[in-house]
């Protein structure tokens, strides 16, 4: 297995013979530039001493005085309300059987549980103390989170509330590679009752191996019978299966810092089990990368079924298989946008719908749930990163900076 | 007897910090009961043990001015507030496991970290020590260069919001720190900083901590 990884030990050849030079009095001529780590390669010159960085999460609970409600804007005949609240961190969302919402997080290290109780909601947190639970899935009864290191199943957790039942560790059955960074999971069961579970490139661009980085996967509810679904996929945090198809659709976060406008971050089909989606070479809708894409390197490559914007980071993604909205909405697919940190003017922090073609192969994407970024002040309050279809039709839309659920509903 | 700084970098920070602690126990314990003990005080936002006996416990190890003479403890003054936040809550999490910390934040709610951040957040950091070794200076001057510690730590490594502040900061905690990072010991880590320090060795490290303690980038 091959991983050129960013790290400092790429530039130690360059920087040993500094030192010898340090030692010797004379100071810095280094060919430095040669050894530009995989994450910088490409790097254009405006870019070359950027202060960018991701944006600071939120870690301690958000009153729901604090959260600006009025400026969310939705479509005509549509609403937002805060639904639960008082959950820093709250990430991806998953339904249990008897109306239990399940939340993930990542820098908390919690799993959160929200009851209806009618006009209002409560929540416990089910475990905590992991690294980065953000995946969430509920099959026959169990819940199944995915941290960064571990899996674990919770059986008949529904039942037992708030009592939480001792999880069944499913870490090695799943034996997932170690990898911490891009390492924290969605997680989502397909028709055909297999878990799928996503494995990110551990860096920003690097070559991987592509049977163990960079793909998705779907193992028996047990974690046997692994097997590759898509390959070349930097880093998706979002998915759901085509209710009439089944095909599975994916979200996924392009590079960073080849420029603030590209590559665009995408939004899949998959037609086939094992296809390529580029990466590292090829990406977004072609674009080559600067280190591994070598002339033809796009060739066999599945483009996406939709360009996302830079930097935007499309998280979860469901198709709308609810009666509330209009007709128009129906197997159409809401994608949360976390929001770019990539690029000088903040883009994303919204739910885009991304409705398909005649074919089902592509999407046009328009906005659909926004008012959380301030393009003015080029600041944000507010961060979607996962969506979920309620039983009456209704949308949840979990956002991650304020620890909150919102509930948009249409008429009534 | 008290470990050479290597053995305290292979056992980790948390660990080390714990036995010299456990030297200390005098200090130690009147720091467990001034945060375990919760008088009926007010004074937090939540109505816990006031702020000031909190201090006064932080301040045993941290120092009274948020500037560290304890070794292997970092100095908090000067640091954002949102890094000091983060941390708060991953000790308290048990995330970033530290039995020295441990104590300390069982319990805190979510005011009186915010309120503790925003005091050390607003203390002067200590002027940087000036004088260094020039062979391990510049060393650590060409590493931070190439691992691109000023994209996030900002180029004079005084941090920002999430991002911890380098400058200034005691060199044998910045060493832990950067070897526990390398070791994936420190819990709740960033996964950026987990992804660069891979595969550094101790004496990149030295070197980079040496220069990072001698940067005085403002707050």
């Amino acid at each position: 297995m091959h991983v050129n990884r960013t790290r400092l030990s790429w530039a130690r050849p360059a920087i040993a013979a500094t030192a010898l030079f340090a030692l010797l009095g004379a100071e810095g001529a280094l060919a430095q530039e040669k050894k530009v780590p995989g994450w910088a390669q490409g790097r254009p010159a405006e870019l070359e001493n950027s202060p960018l960085a991701p944006h600071p999460g939120k870690m301690t609970v958000t009153p729901p005085d604090q959260i600006p409600l009025d400026q969310i804007q939705l479509p005509p005949g549509f609403k937002a309300e805060i639904w639960a609240h008082g959950m820093p961190g709250a990430r991806m969302m998953t339904r249990g059987d008897k109306g239990t919402i399940f939340v993930g997080t990542r820098g908390i290290g919690r799993v959160y549980a929200v009851t209806d109780k009618g006009t209002t909601r409560e929540h416990q947190i089910v475990t905590e103390g992991h690294y980065q639970p953000n995946g969430v899935a509920f099959r026959d009864g169990s819940l199944y989170v995915a941290a960064i290191n571990q899996v674990m199943r919770f059986d008949g957790i529904e039942d037992t509330l708030p009592k939480v039942p001792a999880p069944v560790d499913l870490t090695n059955a799943f034996d997932l590679p170690p990898d911490k960074h891009h390492g924290w999971k969605f997680l989502a069961f397909g028709p055909d009752g297999k878990l799928y579970v996503p494995v990110g490139a551990p860096c920003n661009n690097c070559a991987v191996d592509a049977d163990v980085h960079a793909n998705i996967r779907r193992y028996n509810p047990d974690g046997s019978g692994k097997e590759i679904v898509a390959r070349g996929v930097r880093n998706s945090v979002g998915f759901d299966f085509h209710p009439k198809t089944g095909e599975l659709w994916f979200t996924d976060n392009d590079r960073d810092w080849m420029s603030e406008h590209g590559p665009d971050c995408e939004l899949n089909r998959v037609s086939k089990l094992g296809e390529n989606f580029g990466f590292p070479a090829c990406h977004a809708n072609g674009i080559l990368d600067p280190e591994f894409g070598k002339p033809g390197a796009c060739d066999g490559v599945t483009l996406p079924a939709a360009l996302m914007g830079p930097h935007t980071a499309p998280l979860g993604m469901r198709f709308y298989t609810g009666a509330m909205f209009p007709d128009e909405y129906k197997d159409q697919i809401f994608v949360a946008r976390r929001g770019s940190w990539n690029r000088t003017s903040n883009l994303g922090f919204d739910v885009v719908l991304a409705k398909l073609n005649s074919a089902g192969t592509s999407a046009s994407v328009s906005p659909f749930m926004t008012g959380f970024l301030d393009t003015g002040e080029n600041s944000f309050w507010g961060r979607p990163v996962d969506v979920l279809v309620m039983p009456d039709g209704a949308l949840l839309v979990a956002d991650e900076q304020n620890g909150a659920i919102y509930r948009v509903s249409y008429g009534g | 007897m008290s470990p050479t700084a290597a053995e305290r970098r292979r056992r980790g920070p948390d660990r080390a910090i714990a036995s010299k602690r456990r030297a200390a126990a005098g200090v130690l314990a009147l720091a467990v009961l001034l945060a375990a003990a919760p008088p009926a005080g007010a004074g937090t936002p939540a109505g816990g043990p006031a702020l000031e006996e909190l201090l006064e416990g932080c301040a045993q190890c941290h120092g009274a001015d948020g500037n560290s003479v304890m070794p292997d403890v970092p100095s908090l003054a000067g640091q954002p507030a949102t890094f000091l936040e983060t941390q708060l809550i991953l000790f308290r999490e048990r995330l970033r496991r530290s039995e020295a910390m441990a104590p300390q934040v069982k319990g805190l709610d979510d005011p009186t970290v915010i309120a503790l951040a925003a005091h050390y957040a607003a203390l002067p950091p200590r002027a940087a020590p000036e004088a260094g070794d020039p062979a391990l200076l510049a060393l650590g001057r060409e590493l931070a260069k190439a691992g691109r510690c000023g994209t996030c730590h900002l180029r004079d490594f005084a941090g920002r919001q999430q991002i911890p502040r380098l400058a200034g900061q005691r060199e044998d905690y910045l060493a832990m720190a950067l070897a526990a990072y390398r070791d994936e010991s420190r819990g709740g880590a960033d996964t950026t900083m987990i992804d660069v320090m891979r595969g550094a060795t101790d004496a990149e490290i030295e070197a980079l901590a040496h220069f990072l303690a001698r940067q005085g980038g403002q707050p």
